[in-house]
């Protein structure tokens, strides 16, 4: 069955780049890093189409990958001393159809101010609609770990609504 | 924190992480790029992918790197060899010539005696 698959590297494309940009947009809150983390995470993918083994896998593979790049990148930022975070929302070049409702977007925003284990288990529970165990099997973490990275991440980000969003809170 | 409440906070994130569309462009950079990567054809890459396993490409390459190696230990044998076979001709060479030269100068003693005598028999 693996056999059949023939991976169409210009349609996995298409198919991922939005899942890929989103995550490591996300991951990092800048668009410009975000692209060229999207770039490298697919030239690689291509130097690795060989081993893999289906459409799932591919899904997989970027997921995982895409992670990865977003934690080194941010890790370089961090040993530069650069300022991390880019507000996601106009000052970022966003145009008016991408953005969500506003409290969508503050909520997006505030989620780049959460710690990075936290950001990266609600970004794949919350993005990407994966279980906690499919988080942990791509991790290589404990089950417990994703839930609790996920729980406190929950807690802090709702911490956050409540105290700086109340009016959108009140009118949800 | 009321489970309605949280269900209700739940639902706005997961709508306010909705996957974005990607830049435009990020196709076509990617598509340029990767045809560019592909043109530069780094050779070692291409040895890597046909060898399917890191193993290969390594096992490839130290044979090559031995061949190389052997090739060049080869050419400079040969190379010393042409030069001890040049020597040894011009060696040859130049005895010929002491040889030859010695027997000119023999001849041209011989033929100024021969020279001097029939000089001396005329007188």
């Amino acid at each position: 069955m693996a056999q059949d698959w023939q991976p169409d590297f210009e349609r996995l494309v298409d198919e991922h780049q939005a899942m890929v940009f989103s995550m490591a947009l996300r991951m990092t809150g800048d668009r410009g890093l975000a692209e060229e983390i999207a770039q490298d995470t697919f030239l690689e993918f291509d130097k690795s189409l060989r081993t893999i083994k289906n459409a799932e896998h591919a899904c997989w593979w970027l997921r995982r990958v895409t992670m990865s790049r977003a934690t080194d990148a941010l890790r370089r930022r961090r040993v530069r001393g650069m300022d991390l975070w880019v507000a996601l929302n106009e000052q970022d070049g966003v145009t008016a159809e991408e953005k969500s409702s506003p409290l969508g977007a503050r909520l997006e925003y505030l989620l780049t101010t959460l710690p990075e284990a936290q950001r990266a288990a609600l970004i794949l529970r919350y993005q990407e609609d994966m279980m906690p165990e499919e988080i942990a099997a791509m991790q290589d973490a404990p089950v417990a770990t994703v839930k609790s990275n996920l729980q406190r991440g929950l807690k802090l980000l709702r911490a956050k609504a409540t105290s700086q969003l109340k009016e959108f809170i009140r009118g949800a | 924190m009321a489970p309605e409440e949280m269900d209700e906070f739940e639902r706005e994130l997961r709508q306010a992480l909705e996957r974005r569309p990607a830049p435009p462009g990020l196709k076509r950079k990617l598509m340029a790029q990767r045809s560019a990567n592909a043109a530069r054809g780094v050779w070692w890459t291409r040895l890597v992918r046909a060898g399917h396993t890191r193993g290969w490409a390594t096992a490839t390459a130290a044979l090559l790197l031995l061949a190389m190696a052997g090739g060049g230990v080869r050419w400079e044998l040969d190379k010393r060899q042409e030069q001890r076979r040049g020597e040894a001709a011009r060696e040859q060479v130049m005895t010929a010539l002491r040889i030859t030269g010695h027997a000119l100068n023999e001849v041209q003693t011989r033929l100024a005696e021969h020279d001097r005598q029939a000089g001396e028999g005329e007188r």
